[in-house]
Parts: C-alpha cells; structure tokens; sequence
C-alpha cells in the first residue's frame, strides 16, 4: 500500500513538473465556449470530419492529418504541402455534405466553417442534430463572432472581420486535440509573419494609399465583387495601411465600375484564381477589361500599370490570410520600386 | 396626317427627354455642365476640356445604358402587346414562352456548371437557352394541338409546363453546384441588370427593338382582327396561320435577346399593354407605338431608380419594376372586376 501510494504520488508531481514547464497538455475533462454552446470533452476527439476548407487546413497544419475522417465543402486545391496528407483522407463532398454522409464516418467532433453549413439554418444540420447523436460540433469563431448569419446573402459582419478569431480557431483546436505546443507554433508563425509584411509595407512611402480590391464579376463588364470594409479582405486592406474606397459594410459587395473609377484608387488589387466559372475569373481578362473599358483606362491604377495580383485562396479566413498580406506587401513594394 | 406627325414629334420628344435623365442621374453625382459638355464634345464635335473618366461615364456607360433601357422597354412591351392579342388573355406576357425560364437555365449551365469554361459569356449562354426552351414550348403546344393553334390555353399550358422545367434545371445546377457567391450573382443577373451594358449591346437591342416594332406596325390591322378570335380573324380574311407564327417568333425573338443581355426584367410586357390600352385605346395602330413609348420610359425611369435608391448599392431593375408593377397589375384586376364578366 504505501509503496504504491509513493508511486502514485511520484507520477503526479512528475506530471505536475511536466506540466507547469511545458503548460501544453490540456487537462481534461475539457470545457469550451464556442459560438453560444459549451463543449466537453473527456478526452481528445479520435476522429474528426471537417466542412470548409479553413477547418481542413488548420487541423493539417496542427499535424492532425490522421485523425480527419472525411472533408468537404473546398474552395481551390489544398495547400501544396498537405497533399500527401490529403490524399490519404476520403472526400465527401465538393460542396455541401448531406448529414447522414457525415454521421456516416462516425466522427467524435465535426468542424464547420461556415454558420449557414452547421448552424441555425444550417443546410448541413443543426448543432443539436449532431449533439443528439453525441457528435461534438465545432464553429470557428470567424464565422459567427461579429456576424450575424442570419441576414444578408453571406451573412452580415456586424464587426469587422478581426484576425484574432483565426488565432482562436488554432488555440481552440489545438487545446481540443491537446497539442497544444503545435498550436502556439502556428499562431506565432502566422502572427510573426504578418507583422513582417506590415512592417515591410510601413517602411516604404505607400502610406494611406486608397486601394480597391477586384475578386472577379458574374460578367466581364457587370459590376465587379469589390472588398468590402468589414470583411476578411478589407481587414487586410486595413492591417497593411491602405485605405479602402470602398464604403460598404459587406464582405464582397457589387459596386458599380463608375463609383469605383470616380473614388480613383491608388493601387487595384486584383484576384487570380483557378476556377473559372465566370469570365473575370481569369486575371488576364480582368487585366485586358480593366485595359480596354473606355472608363476604366482613364483610372490612375490603371494608367500607371499600378495593379497587384493576389491570389484568391489567400483572401480568406483562414490560415492561407498571411500568404495573401505578404504577396500584396511584397507586390507593392514592387511597384512603388519601379516607380522611383 | 398633320396630327400624326405632331404626336410622333411629341413621343420623340418625350422619349428623349427620358434619356437625358437617363444620363444625367446616376450613381454618382455629375453636374448638368458636365453632361453638357461631354454630349456636346461628342455629337457636335466642340472642345470642352472634360476630365476622360467623367467622359466615359457619360458616353459609354450612361448614354449606352438609356438607350438599352429604353430598346428593352418598347420591345418587352410590344412583345406584350402580341401576347395578349393573340392569345386573347389579360394575363399573358413574353416570359409565358418559358422564355425567361429557358434564359436563366442557360446563364446557369455558363456561370455555375462551368460550360465554356469561362469562353462564352452568360449572354450567349442564355440566349441558347430561351431559344431552346420557346423551340420546345412551340413543339409542345403545336403536338397538343394536333398541327394547329386552335386554342390559345394550348400554348400557355405549354409555356408553363416548359417553364416549370427549365426553372427546375436552374435550381438542379445551383443547388449541386454552386457557391453562396455564384447564386447571388445569378439572382442578380436574373432579376435584371443593365450595368454590364456597352454601345455594341445597343446596336444590337435597338436594332432588335426597331424592327421588332416595324413587324408589329405591318400587321396592327391583323392583331386588331384576333381581338373576336382566330375564326372571326380568318373570316375577316386574315392568313390566320401565318400571322401567328410570324408574330409568335417575333414576340420570341425580340424577348430572347431582351433577356439574353439584360437578364429577366418582369411586368414590363404585363402591365404596360395595359397602360397603354387605358390611355390610348386598343386599336392596334395607336396601341403599338404607345406601349413602345412607354414601356421605354418606364425602363429607363426603373434603371435610374435602380440605381439612386439606396447610395452606394444598384439594386436589380426587375426589384423596382416589380414594385411598381404589381401594385398596378392589381389595380388593373380590381378595375376589370367591376366591368364584363
């Protein structure tokens, strides 16, 4: 008896030592505030299915690759790095999953990206149709802190878009899956990245440069998708220093090419994308309207060739958000070098 | 003959005044000089130093968009008139054809489902469709009809069954395939856009609008004939057969394009035959040119709304044409309430 209350003991200040040098395994049983709903969990979740490609990328950034049971809902391709992972992991879908497809694999916990997926009027289910079934759900924060999902084609941002729920997205679920080493690598990569390519930008003369961000048009010459002030891209616009021209609060809201050419931007941001569903989805035809249009080859941006091209992926929520600051940051450092 | 040519310097009159404000108001604010000035540089060749933006705007943008609201406009309502002299119904319009439905399912088939992979434009796509969709409507009814046209319920059942098709298909695509992005750049392209709209669209909608109205002053006395019905038509002498089908591919035809590049505007072809009868009769002869008139001013005023409404944001033109169309539509119900049974 006694040796093995030594024992015991022994293990527990060991694990108490471990614990208060590394302050990285989570302790469980688990509770977690997430969306409006607690989550508890005894232990970490053994599979998971996730619905967007956010949720998708940051569970393989954390190493958590095995541990995916099924995707869906994808965007664009997945990341170069993570397609060995990716390939082992079964799609179920390209866009929405039906319920029973996800029940089906059994998860522990299914991540959603998106409210209108995995929410009130979620086209997936509910969170109470999983939680009746035992099945955790997770919503990252981006999606319904600051938003009201209920209003609005895409929902609408009652607060700007802010980088902080990303972060919490990564803390949350590395906490989940308890690596949470992992995770605090990766908020600081990202953080540290994206400071370096403000700081880049803060040292040029490109200060309080009005830009306007272009993500394509349902028809070449019909009003453009344009960052709004409050979304994932304006948030970028803001955090790099440039001031926005446009007003509205949406996240990608249509504003007509005659406000956009009369406001004048600075700088036109354009998006480069894969899909091409609708013409202007090719950069090259945005570049040739943009050329050609006898209104819009008067504008500044457009005269002096001052157009950056990003890539659509990286306009997102999502961990990919900090490959598209740094190649704006770098673009229009290019530019302004060309310019001298 | 005096009188005539008074009326038509008057519809001219009118129809260019509504044009001017057409291109004077506008998202942004542009002062009168400035329009002034840059329809002056271009149409008597002055000098004012313009800003070229401002230029573009005006001329290319603005001036483009009157005219194509105003070909849309007269041409949707004189496909209206046709629809509801032949078809000898209050109710019927150009979109009865499956037309606009066939339109939506093949800016679709282009936009969310990917066809052409991005080389065709939604306008070429929709055209195909409303072709495809009123090419099946007209077999239909024709089959139903064993070879003829007797009855004017053949072609509306038709047109309904190919629109619940064509509708269908649209909600197939983008169901399966489309983002929150794609349907509501769809939805926005289907309730009616002029923005994307530039002087080689005008050439074609005036054009087509034009002749359409031409066709249609041809054959007044005709469509005056099939006011008692087809029978009383043939009795009067009139190549019943012919006359239909001419008119039939015309209404379709000018309501293709129309829809093709503005996407699908409703009421126009609905209400504004109505309001035309109400003030200038339904002899054809006045009816014709007085639901063109009309129903261009009417576009053109629905397009500056469209615009002005809420700052910074265009909503769709077939929003304002329906709020203001569906109050008159039930103002015309109620009125024919108290008249013949």
């Amino acid at each position: 008896m006694p040796i093995r209350r030594l024992a015991f003991s022994t293990l527990c200040a060991a694990m108490l030592a471990g614990a208060a040098f590394s302050a990285s395994a989570t302790e469980y049983p688990l509770q977690l505030h997430n969306c409006g709903h607690t989550l508890k969990f005894d232990k970490a979740p053994a599979s998971v299915v996730t619905i967007g490609q956010a949720g998708t990328e940051m569970l393989y950034a954390l190493g958590l690759g095995d541990k995916v049971a099924g995707t869906s809902l994808w965007f664009n391709a997945v990341q170069p790095r993570f397609k060995a992972v990716n390939d082992k992991v079964p799609r179920l879908a390209d866009n929405d999953p039906s319920f029973e497809s996800v029940i089906g694999k059994r998860p522990a916990l299914v991540v959603s990206q998106f409210e209108w997926m995995v929410g009130k009027e979620g086209v997936v289910g509910t969170r109470e149709q999983f939680h009746d079934l035992r099945i955790a759900t997770y919503a990252m924060p981006s999606d319904c802190e600051g938003k009201n999902n209920l209003s609005g084609a895409d929902g609408t941002r009652t607060a700007a878009y802010d980088v902080n729920a990303l972060y919490k997205s990564v803390q949350q679920l590395a906490q989940i899956f308890d690596v949470e080493a992992r995770g605090k690598a990766l908020v600081d990569e990202l953080r540290q990245r994206q400071a370096q390519a403000v700081a880049e930008l803060k040292s040029s003369k490109l200060q309080n440069v009005s830009a306007a961000l272009w993500f394509s048009s349902a028809d070449l010459a019909i009003d453009p998708y344009m960052a709004g002030q409050k979304g994932v891209a304006g948030y970028m616009l803001q955090t790099l220093g440039l001031r926005n021209i446009v007003t509205s609060a949406e996240e990608w809201p249509t504003v007509g090419w005659e406000t956009i050419a009369k406001a004048n931007p600075s700088i036109l941001i354009i998006a480069r994308m894969d899909r091409r569903r609708f013409p202007a989805d090719d950069y090259q035809k945005k570049l040739g309207f943009l050329k050609k249009d006898p209104v819009t080859q008067h504008m500044d941006a457009v005269k002096n060739n001052r157009i950056v091209i990003v890539d659509a992926d990286a306009l997102q929520g999502s961990i990919r958000m900090v490959d598209g600051m740094e190649q704006i940051a770098q673009a229009a450092l290019r530019l302004q070098g060309a310019a001298r | 003959m005096l009188r005539l040519i008074l009326l038509s310097t008057a519809a001219l009159a009118v129809l260019a005044v509504a044009i001017l404000l057409g291109v004077a108001i506008g998202e942004t604010r542009l002062s009168p000089t400035v329009v002034y000035q840059v329809l002056a540089n271009q149409l008597a060749g002055a000098q004012y130093p313009v800003d070229p933006i401002d230029q573009g705007i005006v001329w290319n943008y603005r001036l483009a968009r009157a005219l194509v609201a105003a070909s849309c406009g007269a041409g949707l309502a004189i496909s209206g008139v046709i629809l509801q002299s032949l078809l000898r119904n209050a109710l019927a319009e150009p979109y009865l054809l499956g037309i606009s439905a066939g339109a939506s399912t093949g800016a679709v088939l282009v936009s969310v489902a990917g066809l052409g992979a991005g080389a065709i434009s939604m306008t070429t796509g929709a055209f195909f469709g409303a072709v495809c969709a009123f090419a099946l409507v007209a077999l239909l009814a024709h089959a139903a009809g064993s070879g003829g046209l007797r009855n004017s319920a053949q072609i509306v059942l038709a047109g309904i069954a190919g629109s619940q098709l064509f509708n269908a298909l649209t909600s197939l695509i983008i169901t399966k395939s489309g983002s929150a992005e794609q349907a509501r750049g769809i939805m926005f392209w289907l309730l009616g856009n002029l923005s994307g709209v530039r002087w080689g669209d005008t050439l074609l909608t005036a054009g087509v609008a034009v002749a359409g109205i031409a066709v249609c002053a041809w054959h007044a006395r005709a469509l005056d004939a099939f006011t008692f019905g087809s029978e009383s038509a043939a009795a009067l002498g009139v190549p019943v057969r012919r006359v239909q089908l001419v008119l039939l591919l015309v209404a379709a035809l000018i309501t293709a394009v129309m829809v093709s590049i503005v996407g699908a505007i409703g009421f126009v072809g609905l209400v504004i035959p109505h309001a035309a009868r109400f003030m200038v009769g339904v002899r054809h002869r006045r009816l014709i040119p007085a639901s063109a008139l009309m129903g261009a001013v009417f576009l053109i005023a629905a397009d500056v709304i469209s615009r002005t409404l809420i700052p910074g944001q265009v909503l769709p033109i077939g929003v304002i044409t329906a709020l203001v169309g569906a109050p008159v539509f039930a103002g015309i119900l109620l009125k024919g309430r108290g008249g013949r049974a």
